[in-house]
């Protein structure tokens, strides 16, 4: 068994990743982001790159927040990085084939617990309507709002079955979820229920998934730790929770942290009994490959594996 | 007791009744700039109160404003004329490839409703033009937003390019987002960090104070 599923089933304490993603790999790589983005051989062959440069616990297929959203109708803009334009049109571009692709090469190359994020239903229709109006929505229309998740809980319902039948596991990034947004009263209303059920769908299959929720989600922790999911991806890891949880390095940390910093934010992170250490967000694109390093280097030295 | 009803229908978000609450008290000869002051003003600083206190989170502070903005745009032209923004100027806008404004706007209604001339630039701001508008508008503030690890560097890269131009020991700049904190804004020597809008608001007044 892999440690990922070890740490998940309390044999070892403690696992590293920090949220390493294409744009970080094709950075390193001098490869222009877009065409990873548009290219599910050239993401396999990124993050490839960076999971063999760093041996990290397990890999992140993630190109960018708005694959699903695209495919949907959303203008998004590759150059230089992930820009969603607007809310959605009648113009489509599906760029989930290439996750797929990817998320196929890498399962057949790499012997390591391979996850493929997904973005949860709530979130997915904030971007299609444009976040602010979807909030107001939220309000001012409560039907509507339903129904909109409805819609994109069926969209993202088939592409996890396409990615469980490569036995991939799956980590679903749900931001506008987060309590910094919206009341625990909202996420309970409006979010928790898609993200259930395609965690239904993961553990049906026996793979993994994980939640990532970035910002604020203390006063949603007791929610999030009945979804049943095997990671929680959270920015304050101190509550207790029963559900493993993932994080413990700050974004500005891994980004400008010196080693002392960073080894004082992973000592603190480890004071945790099981956990994996990660970075709160996702690794800034230039982001020192030496700061990533020591974040696994303080990590194995401290857990002793 | 029109101000206090005004102030409630910010809070509830109720449009209409603000519109018709402003109207009613210019035909009664109101003073435009006490329906603002007394009225508006103090029902969306409330709004901003509750927000601090998470009693409302942000569809409700984005709704509340929008009927804020329904007032305030009716009393606007009417005290243009009587001096009531304060002097000091505050550019806000979200920096390039970001197009994540809510917080933003958020920060702009409530740094306006303290009376802070407010520029406005907008999301996804090119840096060039970025630029170019602090060196014309020569604000005391310069307000940056980010809500992506992608693009929180533009921040830094705006700090520098303030400094090679000689512009940056003219201005204040401020930055707020989710993926940044107050290490991270020491770190590209920004003035300060607000880690919500109320914060913000907070932040420019102790600058601008200074």
């Amino acid at each position: 068994m892999s440690r990922i599923h070890n740490v998940i089933s309390k044999q070892e304490n403690t696992a590293v990743f920090p949220l390493v993603c294409a744009d970080h790999c094709a950075h390193l790589l001098n490869i222009n982001f877009s065409e990873v983005a548009r290219d599910g051989e050239k993401l396999a062959y990124v993050l490839t790159y960076g999971y063999r440069l760093y041996g990290y616990d397990m890999v992140l297929v993630f190109s960018d927040p708005y694959v699903e959203a695209q495919s949907l109708g959303c203008p998004v803009r590759l150059e230089p990085f992930p820009c969603l334009l607007g809310p959605k049109s009648d113009k489509r571009l599906d760029r989930t084939g290439e996750i797929i692709r990817a998320a196929e090469i890498l399962k057949n190359t790499l012997d390591v617990p391979l996850f493929v994020s997904i973005k949860g239903p709530f979130s997915l229709a904030s971007f299609l309507f444009g976040i602010g109006d979807f909030l107001k929505m939220l309000v001012r229309n409560d039907k509507e709002a339903r129904y909109a998740i409805e819609q994109t809980t069926e969209f993202q319902k088939t592409y996890i079955e396409r990615l469980l039948s490569l036995k991939v596991n799956i980590f679903i990034g749900d931001p506008v979820a987060s309590t910094s947004v919206i009341s625990p009263e909202m996420f309970a209303k409006f979010a928790y229920t898609p993200l259930k059920v395609l965690i239904t769908m993961v553990r049906d299959k026996g793979l993994l998934s994980g939640i990532h929720i970035c910002g604020e989600t203390r006063p949603i922790l007791h929610i999030l730790d009945t979804l049943g999911t095997d990671i929680l991806s959270i920015e304050d890891i101190t509550p207790e929770t029963r559900t493993l949880k993932m994080g413990g390095v700050s974004t500005g940390t891994i980004l400008y942290g010196d080693t002392n910093k960073i080894s004082e934010e992973v000592k603190s992170a480890l004071s945790e009994p099981n956990l994996i250490v990660s970075t709160s967000c996702d690794v800034p694109v230039d982001t020192s490959p030496e700061n990533i390093k020591t974040i696994i280097r303080i990590a194995r030295e401290i857990s002793g594996n | 007791m029109v101000f206090e009803e005004l102030k409630r229908a910010i809070i509830d978000m109720d449009d209409k009744m603000c519109k018709q609450l402003v109207n009613e008290a210019i035909k009664s000869r109101i003073a435009p700039l006490d329906i603002l002051n007394k009225g508006l003003i103090p029902g969306i600083k409330e709004v901003g109160e509750l927000f601090a206190r998470k009693e409302y989170y942000v569809p409700e502070v984005l709704l509340a404003s929008e009927t804020f903005y329904t007032g305030f745009n009716i009393v606007k032209p009417l005290i243009k004329s009587q001096g009531n923004v304060k002097k000091t100027k505050v550019v806000i806008g979200v920096v390039e490839g970001d197009i994540h404004d809510i917080g933003k706007n958020i920060v702009r209604v409530l740094t306006e409703a303290s009376g802070y001339e407010v520029v406005d630039l907008g999301k996804d701001i090119p840096t060039k033009k970025l630029i170019d508008i602090v060196a014309k508008e020569k604000p005391d503030i310069l307000a940056l937003s980010s809500l992506m690890t992608t693009t929180m560097m533009r921040m830094k890269e705006i700090i520098n390019i303030l400094e090679n131009k000689k512009l940056r020991n003219k201005i204040k700049v401020i930055i707020g987002g989710a993926p940044v904190n107050e290490a991270f804004a020491k770190k590209i020597k920004a003035d300060g960090y607000g880690k919500d809008a109320v914060a913000a608001v907070r932040l420019i007044e102790r600058l601008t104070s200074e």
